[in-house]
């Protein structure tokens, strides 16, 4: 089921309370929209507001979902965002996954995977600031969060390698494929331009390839398909 | 000129105050973020009353832009030291680099701040020192009298290896950000120099022990 999250529309997310009174609906599903409007929510409200003047009661006013049930969802607003964010990668990851550990030439899936990425933080501008930029004003939890999918995202790089993967010389090439793609998204986002991130795609093809097969195949690589 | 002639300037004191909130701040944000650094947090750490920080900057904003400031114009010095007028502007790029990275090392808060901090505060803060960044590594190469022509986008290059610095720090290795050297020499060559010289200059970086090149002593 598509969660609200993703959808671009900002409708209002308390249209998708459950009835009241006895419906008998199980509880696991209550909690499931409960949960699923407050990841919605704190998507919104975060970059409305920006992460340190939002307050729970934000969140809970923008879900409809009432102070009792945030906290046997959550700890706090803080583990909220980061559930929020935790969801929005892990669905950015599936979708590069599918078309990156694939098969075929290596630089073609890689401007495949780069095609998905772009497209992805296009979609929907809140979602592209909040995961891009918001998270890095959360205070100390930012750092622990940053170290941990930037290394997911170098194994995704890693696990898409396959027998004709390049040799590059540089022991952290792909640290530098995954910094060379978060400058660029940063950039778009921060100029407010995230819709037109697609645009980008031969160029960041190229600067991402070049460190891996020089600069003529990555030109012909970004060119091509 | 007389002997006589006092040479002690009369805003020391301040300035002194100054630097120490300046670094307060660095120090702070190292240990915990901007984000969870207080204006209590910078005066118990400068040594300093809550009215003298006020005296000197209206809030902890503006503190944290004088620190970033300060920060950038280190590097910048750093990086004018760090080799020569006449060096072939590769040469040059690289020995900048090595020094750049080895002030970082040096001071991890100041890398924290030029990183991390800079993207949570404000991205103007980071559009600001990008460009103070990258027109001095262009003038390397138009300075030489060679024609520029960007191989790779340089502001692609500055935003990897901020990311590259700020998730050695955030893995807790800030002390061994020289590991990243080869690294962080490629990304300044291969803008305005090409992939393969990059490559060449990150060989021979690897080879120099950092600072080895450098008028330190």
């Amino acid at each position: 089921m598509p969660l609200p999250v993703t959808d671009n529309q900002p409708e209002d997310l308390r249209k998708w309370r459950l009835p009241r009174g006895r419906h008998g609906l199980p509880r696991e599903l209550v909690e499931r929209s409960q949960r699923e409007r407050l990841l919605a929510a704190v998507v919104r409200v975060t970059v409305a507001k920006g992460y340190d003047s939002m307050t729970v009661a934000d969140i809970l006013g923008e879900a409809g979902v009432g102070r009792e049930s945030f906290y046997e969802l959550f700890d706090d607003k803080l583990d909220c965002m980061l559930a929020a964010h935790k969801l929005l990668i892990d669905d950015l990851e599936e979708r590069v996954r599918e078309v990156y550990v694939a098969e075929g030439p290596w630089p073609q899936r890689v401007r495949e995977a780069l095609s998905a990425t772009l497209d992805w933080f296009a979609a929907d501008p809140d979602v592209a600031r909040f995961t891009v930029i918001e998270l890095s004003t959360v205070g100390p939890a930012f750092r622990s969060t940053f170290q941990a999918e930037f290394a997911r995202a170098i194994t995704l790089v890693e696990a898409g390698m396959g027998e004709d993967g390049p040799e590059p010389e540089l022991a952290q090439a792909n640290a530098l494929a995954v910094g060379a793609i978060l400058a660029r998204i940063y950039e778009q986002i921060v100029l407010g331009r995230a819709g037109e991130l697609p645009s980008l795609l031969p160029d960041l093809t190229y600067e991402l390839l070049v460190p891996f097969v020089g600069e003529d195949e990555a030109r012909a690589a970004a060119d091509g398909a | 000129m007389s002997v006589l002639q006092p040479t002690i300037p009369v805003d020391i004191g301040e300035r002194s105050q100054r630097q120490r909130i300046l670094d307060a701040m660095i120090d702070s944000c190292a240990e915990k973020t901007y984000a969870a650094t207080t204006i209590t947090d910078i005066v118990s750490r400068a040594h300093i009353s809550r009215t003298t920080f006020y005296k000197h900057f209206d809030d902890k904003r503006a503190c944290f832009d004088a620190a970033i400031g300060y920060g950038i114009e280190q590097l910048e010095e750093v990086a004018a030291a760090a080799h020569s007028p006449e060096e072939a502007p590769p040469n040059a790029a690289r020995e900048a680099a090595a020094a750049v990275l080895q002030t970082l090392a040096a001071r991890p808060g100041l890398a924290q701040l030029l990183t991390g901090d800079a993207i949570a505060v404000e991205p103007k803060v980071v559009e600001c020192y990008r460009k103070a960044t990258i027109p001095a590594l262009e003038g390397l190469w138009s300075r030489a009298g060679e024609p520029i022509k960007a191989h790779t986008d340089p502001r692609v290059a500055f935003g990897q290896a901020q990311v590259l610095i700020l998730n050695q720090i955030a893995t807790g290795k800030a002390d061994r950000l020289p590991e990243l050297l080869p690294e962080i020499v490629y990304l300044a060559v291969s803008p305005y120099g090409g992939h393969e010289e990059a490559l060449r200059q990150s060989r021979i970086a690897k080879e120099v022990p950092v600072g080895g090149a450098a008028p330190s002593d």
